[in-house]
């Protein structure tokens, strides 16, 4: 399909070499907001969590050392910023990436988390995230294969064949489990009950953000 | 390989290699992804990923151009990361494993409400149907508080629950529903019915049986304390 049925007319590009990146409205909007998400989480307090408890009326806080609270926020900042990256790139190549990048910090995030289920999920998540690393890397060099590039420009311009197909499909798998979505997700959701709220939301933020910017991936490339 | 986008000065021969290449990776991954489903200790788990991460290089290294070179040292780097990161979990869950147990849904309080003895299952009834004739989230959400008050209920009049463990399973199916829904709506436009009611449905299911994770929750937080 063509570049411009999809985001709106193109604003113009930015040729850096052989990565040309170009901007339509649909991925500035993404990125602006993305970014505006990043900023807000940066300038941000960790909550302390109020757990009530059963049978009485007394209260159980969770709160976040300084130290762990840190090291989430600078990893949560890195995570917006992957995201925002793999919003506005015009290249799979940095899209993959991108991609790899957000799992790892996404890992990175929860392992801090000093209870045990958390931690259990967090390993589950692990694991997952890195047998997905196959299908993300790979479905990328079988359409490099296929098509000898991997601008999405050019990519767009070239008519699809079978192995492009089953390359993009099996990213498709490869994206999925990298940000923890449907199939792969029931370690995820266990992933969020911990506090220091807003460092984890952004995990969320960006495999919602990763799984719209890859279905255009799809439908340009197709 | 495509040969149209092979130069001419590369012999027949390697470029012949490339599809035994490809599938000499994905069963060297198929291989590690048969020992992870047998295997029960977490470190063989962990050692047997990295196989898989392995088979990753072999996939992308038939290829053989500068560029794919270049998706190699990422993806190695990444596989090394990942390793280090849960390996690093691992450590860190087993220093502060304890073993804990309670029982479904404990409930130091009484309910002693007069509608959980009187109509329960009518109200369950109900609000269950209500639920699937809204469907979507607030379906769910309905047709969820059904589900919580006929096992109240139960509780109360101290009838047997019975514990449905593959509960959070039908969730994680129901939710492979919705995103097979969203992306039909993107690519096929034109079967856009199918994809609603798809992800209506895989909502409805996925929110309406969250009510087993509560279940789970609660055996947690009771067991913390």
């Amino acid at each position: 399909m063509l570049i411009e049925d999809l985001g709106g007319s193109i604003m113009g590009t930015i040729p850096l070499g052989d990565i040309v990146l170009y901007l339509n409205p649909l991925h500035i909007f993404l990125f602006v907001t993305i970014l505006v998400f990043t900023a807000l989480i940066a300038i941000s307090r960790t909550e302390t969590q109020v757990e009530a408890m059963f049978g009485s009326l007394d209260e159980n806080k969770v709160a976040v050392g300084k130290k762990e609270f840190k090291q989430r926020r600078f990893l949560a900042i890195i995570c917006g910023l992957a995201t925002a990256g793999a919003m506005i790139t015009g290249d799979l190549f940095n899209f993959t990436l991108f991609m790899a990048l957000i799992g790892i910090v996404n890992i990175g995030i929860v392992s801090a988390v000093k209870q045990v289920d958390v931690l259990n999920s967090a390993y589950q998540y692990g694991l997952i995230a890195m047998m997905c690393g196959l299908p993300l890397f790979g479905g990328a060099a079988m359409i490099l294969a296929a098509t000898g590039t991997l601008s999405l420009f050019e990519l767009a311009t070239i008519p699809a064949s079978p192995m492009m197909i089953f390359g993009a499909l099996v990213m498709l798998i490869g994206v999925c489990g990298e940000s923890g979505i449907a199939p792969f997700f029931a370690s995820k959701a266990e992933m969020f009950r911990t506090p220091g709220s807003p460092f984890i939301l952004i995990i969320h933020l960006s495999s919602l953000f990763i799984i719209v910017r890859f279905v255009e991936i799809l439908l340009t490339i197709l | 390989m495509v040969a149209s986008v092979i130069p001419q000065f590369v012999p027949a021969f390697y470029s012949s290699m490339y599809s035994t290449a490809l599938y000499g990776g994905l069963i060297v991954a198929f291989i590690g992804l048969i020992g992870i489903s047998m295997e029960k200790r977490d470190i063989q788990v962990l050692i047997l990923t990295d196989l898989v991460g392995l088979a990753m290089l072999i996939v992308v290294a038939a290829v053989g151009t500068d560029l794919s070179e270049a998706l190699i040292l990422p993806g190695l780097v990444v596989e090394l990361a990942e390793i280090m990161a849960i390996s690093e979990i691992l450590i860190s869950r087993e220093m502060r494993k304890k073993d804990q147990d309670a029982s479904f849904a404990p409930m130091p309080l009484d309910i002693n409400m007069e509608i959980m003895t009187t109509a329960p299952n009518f109200i369950a009834l109900l609000l269950i149907g209500y639920g699937v004739f809204l469907s979507g989230f607030t379906g769910g959400a309905v047709a969820g508080g059904g589900i919580v008050i006929y096992v109240l209920s139960r509780k109360v009049r101290g009838l047997p629950i019975f514990v449905l463990d593959g509960v959070g399973a039908i969730s994680g199916i129901s939710w492979c529903l919705w995103i097979i829904g969203f992306l039909l709506f993107f690519l096929m436009p034109k079967y856009w019915l199918l994809s609603l009611f798809l992800a209506a449905l895989g909502l409805l299911m996925k929110v309406a049986s969250k009510i087993g994770l509560i279940g789970i929750l609660m055996r947690e937080e009771y067991g913390r304390k």
